[in-house]
């Protein structure tokens, strides 16, 4: 028997113990490009500094002009309503489709493939293309219309809320296939001896789905909710390549702006817009996943 | 009975059309504009493709889409490489062996998964100039997986829990190590979850733009979504030349899914209903 060094517990397999750390690696890759930035971020955040120079200690004072600041507060504006236009929407679509794809008919599969297709490309691309179709007077359609006589006079360029519904409804056009999928997996997930016994009993079909069908989707409703409202309220490539937060700075989200006063040499102060982005993602976040964990249990 | 709700009912076939239509109508646009030819102008285009296929060769010379998507090639495949190293061994320790280190990493990792990369992004650029890794291959992968991290070891941590723990066990009583035991026994078993964090991570990673705006900045790096956004504002006159670019742009991913998408969907619903 080999004497108990240290080097020979690596050569002998039984008494080695380094399985117990293999999560190490993660933890230093996601320290060094995750967490390090994020604790850097929040002092930062504290401090005048235009990314180079030494940073100048200011307490709260970038927080105080976020909140003086009307296109910032303009933008927490633009970024709440995005949100509240896309999140429920596209659980609405992607629900509604769900519940159509379910039923079996022939192109099924193709039709569902079809309605995922837009989510695996890139929003700056999808966005990008539906700007060349949309363009007020310039866009495809625009040039059809006139094509068929008919004058599109009114630009949905020309107002922030028509420029966002426009942003909302690529966003949901994009995205609803991916919700519908998710929902899809958790209808297929429900017994079929629930609809069996709901059915021997004279249920309705709005009973079944409002008292057999909607509970068992809590779990996709859950993944669903919070992966909308934190993609929603972090939208950035969509709204760039849609409109570039225009007119004026009536479609900006807060996302851009972190952007725009980085580059501005406000690094300090992008820091602090970042964090108070990060508590509006949060406060929604928590109350669904609290809401919702309540739900999963009852 | 049962035939009776499973199956379409035949009123409800129009609405699947339409939406089946509404969900191409837009490529199809997409499509006559970038086989524009230039006689006549954009006025003169019709619903019909004039089939100038030159716009594509001019679009992918002018945009350097070729480069561009040799860099998406290596940043995603490397990132996924990384990502899929780190986080089946990390949801692997977490998974089996729940002492407080693997617990405190686990719970920093899930608290962290609400957390979109945007929110550091700019203090990460900061240390990226310190490390000199703005316009390098390796920064960006590293970021992409740091940030795909916490689903990715969620993933493997609940998919690992659901294999039977005697496997690996039995393997250890003739004489295989853990580690040995992870490597020829569990790993193996995680095609599905790996397929999962593939396409789940990898399509993100294929389409990053928010951190590759920031990171890389020079041409030689640029990957595909940089590329079709900065073709727009250089070459804004030219619509079925911007048209051409996006269709260049989108092809990959497009045809991917299409190659792949049973893997697609079974991926994204494995992925979905274990977290």
């Amino acid at each position: 028997m080999l004497p108990a060094t240290s080097k020979n517990r690596f050569l002998h397999p039984n008494t080695g113990s380094w399985h117990r750390y293999m999560a190490v690696p993660a933890l230093v890759l996601f320290s060094l490009f995750f967490l390090y930035p994020l604790s850097r971020g929040v002092w930062t955040s504290f401090t005048a500094w235009d990314g180079f120079s030494t940073p100048k200690f200011i307490g709260l004072a970038n927080y105080k002009a976020f909140f003086q600041d009307s296109r910032a507060l303009r933008d927490i504006q633009n970024t709440v309503l995005f949100a509240l236009g896309s999140a429920p929407l596209l659980n609405i679509a992607g629900l509604l489709l769900a519940l159509l794809l379910n039923r079996t008919f022939k192109a099924r599969a193709t039709v569902r493939s079809l309605l995922y297709l837009p989510a695996v490309i890139s929003p700056m691309i999808m966005g990008s293309i539906w700007y060349l179709l949309l363009q007020p007077r310039r866009g495809l359609l625009a040039i059809l219309l006139q094509q068929i006589g008919y004058e599109a006079t009114s630009n949905w360029m020309l107002s922030g809320s028509s420029a966002m519904l426009v942003i909302v409804l690529v966003n949901v056009w994009q995205y609803a296939g991916m919700t519908m999928i998710i929902y899809l997996a958790g209808l297929q997930a429900i017994p079929i001896e629930h609809f069996e016994a709901a059915e021997l009993e004279g249920a309705s079909r709005g009973n079944i789905f409002r008292f057999i069908v909607l509970p068992q989707l809590t779990p996709a409703l859950k993944i669903n909710v919070i992966t909308n409202i934190i993609g929603s309220l972090a939208v950035f490539d969509a709204i760039l390549a849609l409109t570039d937060g225009g007119p004026g700075y009536d479609t900006e989200s807060l996302s851009i702006y972190i952007m725009r006063m980085s580059y501005g040499n406000k690094t300090g102060y992008s820091t602090a817009v970042a964090l108070i982005l990060f508590f509006i993602i949060l406060v929604p976040v928590l109350f669904s996943l609290k809401f919702f964990n309540a739900k999963e249990k009852t | 009975m049962m035939k009776k709700r499973d199956t379409l009912d035949y009123p409800l076939y129009p609405v699947v059309l339409l939406i089946a239509l509404l969900a191409l109508i837009p490529f199809f646009f997409l499509l006559i504009l970038a086989l524009k030819s230039p006689e006549g102008g954009l006025s003169s285009i019709r619903l019909i493709p004039d089939f100038n296929w030159s716009n594509f060769p001019s679009a992918w010379k002018a945009g350097s889409l070729g480069k561009a998507m040799i860099n998406n090639t290596i940043m995603t495949g490397g990132g996924i490489v990384v990502l899929i190293f780190l986080s089946s061994m990390a949801g692997y320790t977490i998974a089996r062996f729940p002492s407080v280190l693997n617990k405190t990493i686990f719970a920093i990792l899930l608290a962290c998964m609400m957390i979109p990369g945007i929110i550091n992004t700019v203090p990460l650029y900061t240390l990226l100039i310190r490390l000199r890794g703005i316009n390098t291959y390796w920064a960006m992968i590293f970021v992409m997986a740091t940030n795909a991290l916490p689903f990715a070891v969620f993933l493997y941590s609940a998919f690992i829990r659901s294999i039977p723990i005697s496997l690996e066990e039995s393997a250890i009583i003739d004489g295989c190590s853990w580690f040995g035991a992870f490597w020829k026994i569990t790993m193996p078993l995680l095609g599905p979850v790996t397929s999962s964090v593939v396409i789940l991570q990898g399509v993100g990673m294929w389409n990053n733009y928010a951190q590759a705006v920031f990171f890389l900045q020079d041409k030689a790096h640029r990957n595909i979504p940089l590329a079709v956004s900065l073709f727009f504002q250089q070459y804004g006159a030219n619509w079925p030349l911007m048209a051409a670019a996006a269709t260049l742009g989108l092809l990959p991913a497009a045809l991917m899914f299409l190659f792949f998408q049973r893997f697609f969907i079974s991926g994204i619903t494995t992925g979905s209903i274990k977290g």
